[in-house]
């Protein structure tokens, strides 16, 4: 199994404050990994940092071997490397479909003299280009909802579009990050069942950010967890869940479990009543 | 309940009452009359125009007040009282405004004091026509009683239209007979047609051949010129509406490439006399190029620098070519004369007709090019780039290159234009390309409908011919644009014809674009 995409010693310093230090990360090829970690983690500035957002100051990414830090952001694009957003980024004002021909831009070639003169090429990569957007919509459950303004189409449509638009452009790797936020249970057990079909039936590999802890340990292969830029733990579900220092990031010191916190917590009210 | 309706008729008559003060002292009311006069093919340019079209101009300005008061049906209770008292409470409100004014400038009149001094556009005889030629005070009551009348009967018109059934279900049948026929069968059978298309295509281009033929050279000169400014709108449609990069200072580039033209084909400054279509070329080549130039340095740069730079370049571009230091080069301030007309074959064509053609011709080119670009590749990434230009990056576009593209090709098309509206006039100067002539661009992409093709053709009629055609409202030329502007961005942002995005997936996989075979 060969490595998809790997961190060594990535970080990324704003200023005086050092979002990301030091981060060594390991995907191997089609699994499900997740990035978890408190807010301010710097989660989504790894993210940032492997797309091309961020040039990291120190450190090396890798993608199958290559080295890809500094590249410039379309380049990381089109090597195979698609995201989508915390808060969902869509060109509202393009119709759906429009969105998924937007995100195949890499995929053909023809430039504006092809579009003025209509030659053959153009044609056949818009007919493609149009054909793979109704097959993609599709894929993701849009269907018939093609021609719609992408700001019009409600929330969950929208998560699922944004996730069509990075397929569009079959990318090898996919960055989700949080793909179930402000969704209701019976959502998230969708979008959950969705990209694990996707790692399935389209052997991409994803890394995906995530502050739902029943959807991370359920489709998770490998956890990372970040915690003040530096990476506290990493392994299976199992292990994370019983991880000292996980803990300890997410619920404060001196807490050995959840419960354990429970019981502090109700012992203080107590205490205060009497 | 009742007060309320008396309230917003009180409202709307201030606002209407200040309207009418307004014109009254910037000497609208005169041209007002005029436009009236004109509708009924009096012409009356240089004198007042008679009382009869004044009263016309007044009784319509009430009317209007007396429809904005009068209740919305299904927000507020519309019964004949209601209608009746806020359409002549807003009537009588902007009656009194009027007689007000009236009557003051009246009086001054008739002491013999001059408002000129301080208010050029106010003439004794505005005055006298403002009072309906009778003293200020029977002058200001016929005013008062004028605008409540007119107020009252519109008011109580509208609510006659509103409510009367027979007027409204008979509208509605005329509406939906129409709306039926047109979209029957039989209609859409004639309509998709494709010899139906040839015929209408062939009149369409009869009547683009024949027009210029007869309608003179002044319409030519006037629709040429709106035809170099549609073209103008095209082009910066393409930075501007679907890249999303503002750019204020366009008329650089119809300054290099009108000067570029100029400077290879006139006798002087330096006696090149190229031929008018090599010369042409070169002129849009040097436009794309300069383009190209200015936009290498800043288009990585997002916001607005293009808008500031392109801005200062323009100025630039016009105090060089007025400078000292330029005049062995450019002529200077006197500008270049004799500009080569088009030739075939070495007959030259420089009517106006033919110049016309020309600009006819250009014009079909730069839309044909235009509505290509529009939903190709390319120009969805331009509206990814405009829309969301860090998400675009993303999805692989190169935002630096595509942005770089859009402005040499929008620069391309502007040297068009310079370079036809150089040749037309046979002359240009620095005088040409003053910074108006960007602010008129970007007024008549914006009014017309941002990255809309017929909203472009629309705006440029709209602000580029209309004034020609209501010649009497020159002076408020600049007033009314501002005006316009202001009102587009609070009821249509988008502009008159807004854009549409096509509906790719629906459309027939034969026919991807929803273009003619």
């Amino acid at each position: 199994m060969s490595t998809c995409i790997e961190t060594k010693q990535v970080s990324k310093i704003f200023g005086g404050l050092t979002a990301v230090n030091s981060v060594d990360v390991v995907v191997p090829e089609n699994i499900i990994a997740s990035i978890i970690g408190p807010n301010g983690a710097g989660k989504t500035t790894l993210f940032n940092c492997i797309s091309g957002y961020y040039i990291p100051e120190h450190g090396q990414i890798e993608f199958y071997g290559m080295p890809i830090q500094g590249q410039p952001t379309y380049r990381v694009a089109a090597l195979g490397i698609a995201r989508t957003y915390q808060n969902i980024r869509l060109f509202g004002d393009m119709t759906a479909i429009e969105n998924v021909m937007v995100g195949q831009y890499p995929r053909f070639k023809a430039g504006w003299v092809d579009a003025v003169l209509s030659t053959r090429r153009e044609r056949e990569e818009e007919k493609q280009a149009i054909e793979e957007g109704r097959r993609l919509l599709k894929f993701v459950g849009l269907e018939g909802l093609g021609d719609n303004l992408a700001r019009n189409l409600p929330y969950g449509a929208q998560r699922r579009l944004e996730i069509a638009r990075a397929l569009a452009n079959k990318p090898r790797l996919l960055l989700l990050d949080e793909p179930t936020a402000g969704m209701n249970p019976q959502e998230t057990g969708k979008m959950t069942h969705f990209i694990r079909n996707l790692r399935d039936e389209l052997g991409i590999t994803i890394l995906l950010i995530e502050h739902d802890m029943r959807v991370v340990m359920d489709i998770s292969d490998q956890i990372t967890v970040l915690d003040y830029g530096t990476k506290i733990a990493e392994g299976k579900p199992k292990s994370i869940q019983s991880n000292q220092r996980v803990i300890e990031a997410y619920l404060g010191p001196d807490v050995t479990s959840l419960t354990k916190k429970y019981q502090l917590r109700k012992k203080q009210r107590y205490d205060a009543k009497s | 309940m009742r007060s309320s309706a008396v309230d917003k008729g009180l409202r709307t008559g201030v606002v209407f009452g200040i309207v009418i003060v307004t014109m009254f002292l910037i000497g609208f009311t005169v041209t007002g009359a005029g436009l009236v006069g004109k509708i009924f093919g009096v012409q009356s340019s240089y004198s007042t125009p008679p009382l009869v079209f004044f009263s016309i101009f007044m009784i319509l300005v009430g009317a209007w007040a007396g429809v904005t008061a009068s209740p919305r049906p299904l927000l507020e209770a519309d019964t004949w009282n209601r209608a009746l008292l806020a359409g002549g409470s807003s009537g009588a409100v902007s009656g009194l405004f009027s007689a007000i004014i009236g009557f003051l400038f009246g009086e001054l009149n008739s002491n013999r004091i001059d408002p000129r001094t301080y208010l050029p556009s106010v003439s004794p005889e505005s005055i006298k026509m403002f009072l309906f030629d009778q003293t200020p005070f029977i002058g200001s009551l016929l005013m008062f009683a004028l605008m409540t009348g007119s107020g009252l009967a519109a008011a109580a018109l509208s609510f006659y239209l509103r409510n009367n059934g027979a007027v409204r279900s008979s509208l509605r049948k005329a509406s939906e007979s129409v709306w039926d026929s047109i979209r029957s069968e039989r209609v859409s059978n004639i309509i998709q047609n494709k010899y139906t298309r040839y015929a209408s295509l062939l009149a369409f281009a009869a009547i683009l051949i024949i027009l210029p033929r007869t309608w003179g050279g002044y319409w030519n000169y006037v629709f040429g010129t709106v035809g170099i400014y549609i073209i103008l709108g095209l082009g910066l449609n393409i930075i501007t509406g679907w890249a999303g990069q503002l750019v204020i200072g366009y008329v650089a580039f119809f300054a290099v490439g009108a000067y570029t033209f100029a400077l290879l084909t006139a006798p002087e400054p330096h006696h090149l006399m190229m031929n008018f279509w090599v010369a042409l070329g070169l002129g849009v080549l040097a436009a794309a190029i300069s383009g190209l130039l200015i936009g290498l340095p800043i288009l990585n740069l997002r916001g607005d620098y293009l808008a500031i730079v392109t801005l200062g370049f323009a100025e630039i571009i016009r105090i060089l070519l007025k400078s000292d230091l330029m005049t062995p080069y450019t002529a200077g301030p006197r500008g270049i004369r004799d500009i080569a007309g088009p030739t075939i074959l070495g007959k030259s064509f420089i009517s106006d007709v033919d110049f016309m053609y020309l600009i006819i011709i250009a014009v079909l080119v730069v839309t044909f090019l235009a509505n290509r670009l529009q939903n190709s590749r390319t120009g969805k990434a331009w509206y990814a780039i405009n829309l969301d230009e860090t998400v675009a990056r993303a999805t692989g576009i190169n935002a630096f290159a595509s942005k770089l593209l859009a402005l040499s090709l929008s620069a391309a098309v502007a040297g068009l234009a310079g370079v036809l509206f150089a040749s037309r006039n046979q002359f240009t100067g620095p005088d040409d390309h003053a910074l108006m002539v960007s602010i008129n661009v970007i007024c008549l992409v914006i009014v017309g409908g941002i990255g809309n093709i017929p909203g472009i053709f629309l705006g440029a009629f709209a602000l580029k011919g209309l004034p020609e055609i209501l010649r009497e409202t020159e002076n408020y030329r600049l007033l009314i644009f501002g005006v316009l502007l202001i009102v587009m961005m609070r009821l249509r942002p988008e502009g008159f014809l807004p854009a549409k995005r096509p509906e790719l997936e629906k459309a027939s996989v034969q026919n991807p674009l929803g273009k003619e075979a």
